[in-house]
């Protein structure tokens, strides 16, 4: 029995749980390759050319893992914690791909892990025993604990605010990172913080009720005083960023801090990003010096 | 006070009399132009949906013309409209020094009723479900007028146009129970003409605000019925009222009919829109046509479930996104080949 997982959306947060659970329920996983253009390619024809790129990409790797798995794992995160929802397009992605494939396990994830993911690993090993142990022992991988970051003052720091699906993958972000870093900045992102920090609920992160747009509100507002800059980075056709994003926008224009927006698409050059990045970095270095 | 909120097609009207039901004085914005979706376009994100452009616009021009309290309604949050209020403010408030801006959320009736709107225009509770009786039964007479219309159009266009004139007359001076009792059967008796029965009808689904305010479908409605074909729709105001207070029936089914398709609820109407589009299917219709704004997180959803749907009912549809850059030869060539579409398949199945 092999389940494919697509190396998509969730997958960058869940991905190390969800390995472990199927370790532990002995079932083989196979893991769609890193996104290349093929793989995006196969997404494109699959969903609405509006809808953002992760869901275009996460298409592809499902096309992709199709014909060698048993089953397809594409679990539907619904809401986290009090009700802090998903976006309406990775909750009816799930729906949209069963639509016209039926080899789907399908967890739907309202706060809880446990039962879902027991329901899956029953499905697939008939055994309520093992499933429970998956589960128990692979619970451990959904902690994310962090520590505070360091902010050394003798380096330039860049705020990459965006996605954790956008920045893990690199077909979407290595450019970006890269050129970041090829200019010596150090790189915070909404990963780097401690949940105590993106779960604040106070101020207008608290009237934000889609979950990974809190954190990314959150993120954005505990680097705005302590990093150099920060860029935004939203895909086309997202309905949550292009909302937060501008208001985002407009506090760091009134704070007067550095503050770029890329937005990015299937289309986006690759030689008309960088200098938009270059351009971003001149203007940051410039400040830095001028503090 | 000088109350306003965004334009909302026909149903403005019923809006504005419960507003002044409550004692406010009413400053509507102008009808939409090109000059409010100008005005939207330029103080907002290019990525926004199109809806909160043009009510951004309507807010401008309204403000312009001496309104001082905004009522704009939010949702659940788990869409972009849920939070259209916290931009509309952020970005009037740069514009305009002094105005409120009151978020009236949708789903809190009981507070609604006993807690804000007594708050806001110091009235009793009473007065406000007063006030809210008037709306909901201005609200279903429009929607028997726009019924009225909609087949009026089909049968004689012109006509129907010098009527739509005269029926909105009465309906602007129907304030009170038995105004509009009367009201709603002048209107029947006035549309009641005579012309060349429709060849095809054709079921209007999509998002709420598209399927209401004519300037943003670019008069959708209008050019399926110059082009011959009956539209039908399950969607005004008068049902979404009914739907927030939970007596709106027809959702439950629609709910079970998109289940095949959606399991859970991406927000907005997707459910509903595939729901409606489902059980016009089901009765036979001729076509679907679906429309939302461009880049509409559940609509693009509801276009994959529709898609579907148009296989499992063999029901052609047709589904169009719209922003401020849609030209208007491309939006009506495309209906037009539509709508041709249709009446082949139909001749050619009649035989
Ligand atoms: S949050 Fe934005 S990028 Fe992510 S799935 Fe939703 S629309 Fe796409
Ligand atoms: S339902 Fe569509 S138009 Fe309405 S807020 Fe959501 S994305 Fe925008």
């Amino acid at each position: 029995m092999k389940v494919g997982i697509p190396r998509a959306l969730l997958y960058y947060r869940y991905g190390n749980f969800w390995n472990r659970f199927f370790s532990e329920l002995g079932v083989e996983v196979i893991l769609s390759p890193k996104t290349d253009k093929t793989i995006l390619e196969k997404g494109l024809g699959k969903v609405s050319s509006e809808v953002c790129l992760p869901i275009k990409v996460i298409c592809g790797h499902i096309e992709e893992l199709k014909d060698k798995v048993d089953f397809v794992f594409l679990p539907r995160l619904v809401y986290l914690g009090d009700k802090l929802y998903a976006c309406p397009k990775m909750i009816g992605i799930v729906d949209i791909v069963g639509l016209n494939f039926s080899a789907l396990l399908r967890p739907k994830i309202k706060n809880d892990f446990f039962l879902p993911h027991f329901q899956v690993g029953l499905a697939l090993t008939h055994n309520p025993m093992k499933s429970f142990l998956a589960y128990q022992r692979a619970k451990e991988e959904l902690k994310f604990s962090k520590t505070i970051p360091d902010f050394p003052s003798d380096q330039p720091k860049i705020g990459l605010i965006s996605h954790f699906y956008n920045l893990g993958d690199d077909f979407i972000a290595h450019d970006i990172i890269a050129t970041f870093r090829k200019n010596g900045f150090l790189i915070y992102t909404k990963e780097d913080l401690p949940p105590t920090i993106l779960e604040n609920s106070k101020g207008f992160a608290g009237k934000i009720r889609w979950i990974y747009e809190r954190e990314l509100y959150n993120a954005f507002n505990y680097y705005l005083d302590k990093i150099d800059g920060i860029c935004n980075i939203i895909s086309f056709g997202c309905g949550p960023d292009s909302l937060v994003g501008e208001i985002m926008a407009d506090k760091a224009k009134t704070l007067n801090r550095p503050f770029l927006q890329l937005i990015i698409d299937e289309h986006t050059g690759r030689a008309g990003l960088i200098t938009r990045l270059e351009a971003f970095i001149e203007l940051v270095k410039k400040r830095i010096v001028a503090n | 006070m000088k109350a306003t909120f965004p334009n909302f097609g026909y149903e403005t009207l019923a809006l504005k009399t419960f507003l002044e039901k409550l004692g406010a004085s009413v400053v509507l914005p102008p009808a939409n132009t090109k000059h409010t979706l100008e005005m939207g376009v330029k103080y907002s994100s290019e990525l926004i949906c199109l809806p909160f452009k043009i009510t951004l616009g309507n807010f401008i021009e309204a403000l312009n013309r001496g309104a001082d309290t905004l009522f704009m309604a939010a949702g659940a949050k788990k869409c972009r409209f849920g939070y259209y209020h916290y931009l509309h403010e952020m970005i009037l408030r740069k514009l305009f020094p002094r105005f409120r801006l009151y978020a009236i959320s949708q789903y809190t009736p009981y507070q609604f009723v006993f807690e804000k709107m007594p708050q806001i225009f110091m009235v009793s509770p009473t007065r406000v479900i007063y006030a809210l009786l008037i709306l909901l039964a201005k609200c279903a007479l429009i929607d028997d007028f726009k019924c009225q219309l909609r087949l009026a159009r089909v049968l004689d266009f012109n006509q129907a146009n010098q009527i739509e004139k005269r029926a909105i007359k009465l309906i602007e001076s129907a304030n009170s129970i038995s105004q509009i009792r009367r009201t709603r059967q002048e209107i029947r008796t006035i549309f009641s003409i005579n012309g060349k029965k429709p060849e095809i009808k054709i079921g209007l689904v999509g998002e709420i605000f598209f399927m209401i305010e004519p300037f943003a479908n670019q008069e959708i409605e209008k050019e399926l019925s110059r082009l011959g074909a009956l539209v039908v729709t399950k969607r005004s105001l008068f049902r979404h009222l009914k739907h927030l207070l939970k007596i709106d029936w027809e959702f439950y089914r629609f709910s079970l009919l998109a289940y095949k398709y959606l399991k859970d609820s991406p927000g907005g109407e997707a459910i509903r829109t595939v729901g409606e589009a489902v059980s016009f299917a089901m009765s036979g219709i001729d076509g679907i046509v679906h429309i939302y704004p461009f880049t509409c997180m559940p609509e693009n959803i509801a276009l994959e479930a529709l898609e579907k749907a148009s296989e499992d009912y063999d029901v052609p549809v047709l589904s169009m996104s719209f922003d401020e850059h849609t030209s208007r030869t491309g939006f009506l060539t495309r209906l037009e080949a539509f709508v041709d579409l249709i009446k082949r398949r139909k001749r050619e199945r009649g035989r």
